[in-house]
């Protein structure tokens, strides 16, 4: 692992970790955000 | 505009050190508001707890008449994780991060996850109800969608307050625990009562519109309080980063084995669950009882959730106080739990008195109690816990005791139902306020060789 540190002061590494928690966010809040949205859709449906 | 904000902080600051009894916790490597601040994210897990097992319990039963064994299945899950709080500990204990984080990235998850389980739970109980055109599909759509957002609540909320609290106990000295463990008892205590007196405002006009936008605004205000709440708390660790050699990996099993061998480590848990246990068996008991045997009115009976709040205040600012002078904090547990004592004496003595006076200063009395052993018995854990192994020692702490309020309550109603059908309404309550006494008894009685061993440490501590 190389420890090369780029312009916002992070490593490869760390840049790396943050990305990674970034990722799995944004995984998470779309399938809330879809499953809300079939939730919603069986309550009321739209375009019905 | 900066500087003004700047001044008005420090104000604030200023005005809480004037006014809060909690004011010293404050070292200089900490200043009181970092530790306010920190200690937000007990005023969501507070408000959770409030909306789960308060508001959106009468809601679904009276609002969407939901069947009250349904009601309570779902309330009820989040306890499953709860002994999963040991495991969640240790895994910030041994984490590996290249930022050098162990505790942030497990209360940014768990907030992620609480906030979740708030954002799909609106219309997850409308569906649950059958509210709408959900009628035409299958029940268990609903039951699943419930029991998942229940259950993502429940494990941000375990994972958040124990991580928190490990946080909480790496920041501060071990001199200032008492106090913090005061403080983030009391935010608690304050964020299940605003939020408790906020909801009942927001859905006194019941709609499903309004339900979505409070239990959404809820998961807004949880991500919100957490991610102030940790902001800049935690140094990065620098040799956190580098990749343990496998030789060296923790297993739980391990990790587990060795706090176990800790002095009296499994009496001490024993204890806390026993305790726990006798402090919460009434929790939903005392206002039907001052309703139904006492006829209070509804007013007077709301008053004694303020009163016990304001016993338990008492107790963890006298806890606080007492134990910030190094008294031994499992002699303030085993206190707590003798005030205990004469607690439920009054309480059960209420009823063939027709007192609601005896019945208000017994409540009173378990709110104290309450405060002084749970306090005890964190700031025993904080203190016995070793530097490296201070998630798993919060974590074994909270999994029994959420374990045991959460079984006693639930054990509590059950018994008083099974009792007073087979007997008299009354006796149905003085059953289960009397095994609270004999509980009680047994934790004191367990705790008799631990204060006993624990005599020497605690003149050590007083003399220093």
């Amino acid at each position: 692992m190389s420890e090369k540190v780029g312009l916002t002061g992070l490593t490869e590494a760390e840049s790396e970790e943050l990305h990674r928690n970034l990722i799995q966010g944004t995984q998470f809040f779309g399938m809330i955000a879809a499953l809300a949205h079939l939730l919603t859709y069986i309550y009321t449906p739209w375009l019905g | 505009m900066l500087r003004l904000s700047r001044r008005l902080v420090e104000g604030w600051a200023e005005l809480g050190t004037r006014f809060l009894p909690f004011a010293d916790a404050a070292t200089p490597e900490l200043p009181l508001s970092r530790l306010l601040r920190l200690s937000l994210f007990q005023v969501s897990c507070g408000m959770a707890m409030v909306l789960l097992m308060g508001t959106l319990n009468r809601v679904m039963i009276v609002e969407l008449h939901v069947s009250a064994a349904l009601v309570a299945i779902m309330v009820s899950l989040p306890i499953v994780f709860a002994p999963l709080r040991a495991v969640i500990g240790f895994k910030s204990d041994t984490h590996r991060s290249a930022l050098g984080w162990k505790r942030v990235p497990f209360i940014w998850r768990g907030s992620m996850v609480q906030f979740g389980g708030f954002a799909v739970m609106p219309f997850a109980l409308l569906v649950l109800a059958g509210a709408g055109q959900s009628a035409h599909y299958p029940a268990w759509i609903g039951q699943v969608a419930a029991g998942f957002a229940f259950l993502l609540v429940g494990a941000g909320v375990h994972t958040v307050q124990t991580v928190g609290l490990a946080l909480a106990t790496d920041l501060v000295r071990e001199e200032d625990q008492p106090k913090v463990v005061g403080l983030m008892y009391v935010m608690l205590l304050t964020g299940m009562i605003v939020s408790a007196v906020a909801f009942g405002l927001l859905l006194s006009e019941y709609s499903p519109g309004q339900l979505v936008r409070v239990i959404q605004g809820a998961a807004v205000v949880t991500l919100l309080l957490n991610v102030i709440a940790m902001w800049k708390q935690e140094a990065r660790d620098p040799n956190r980063h580098q990749p343990r050699p496998a030789a060296q990996e923790v297993e739980f099993q391990d990790a587990w084995r060795l706090f176990r061998s800790g002095p009296e480590a499994m009496r001490r848990l024993l204890i806390v669950g026993l305790g726990t246990a006798a402090f919460s068996m009434e929790d939903v008991l005392l206002e039907p009882y001052g309703g139904e045997i006492l006829r209070m009115s509804v007013g007077d009976t709301t008053l004694l959730t303020a009163t016990l709040s304001a016993g338990g205040l008492f107790g963890f600012w006298a806890a606080s106080v007492v134990l910030g002078r190094g008294y031994d904090a499992f002699r303030m547990a085993a206190i707590g739990a003798m005030v205990g004592l004469p607690a439920f004496a009054l309480v059960i003595a209420a009823a063939p008195l027709d007192s609601p006076v005896w019945f208000g200063t017994g409540v009173m009395l378990i709110g104290v109690g309450g405060g002084l052993f749970g306090h005890g018995t964190l700031t025993a854990t904080m203190r016995a816990a070793p530097r490296d192994q201070v998630g798993l020692a919060l974590g074994a702490w909270g999994a029994v005791q959420a374990t045991a309020a959460g079984i006693a309550v639930g054990v509590g109603g059950i018994l008083r139902d099974v009792y007073a059908a087979a007997t008299e309404p009354v006796l149905g309550y003085i059953f289960v306020y009397s095994l609270e006494l004999l509980l009680l008894v047994v934790t004191i009685t367990a705790m008799v060789p631990l204060v006993g061993w624990r005599r020497g440490h605690a003149t050590r501590n007083q003399a220093a």
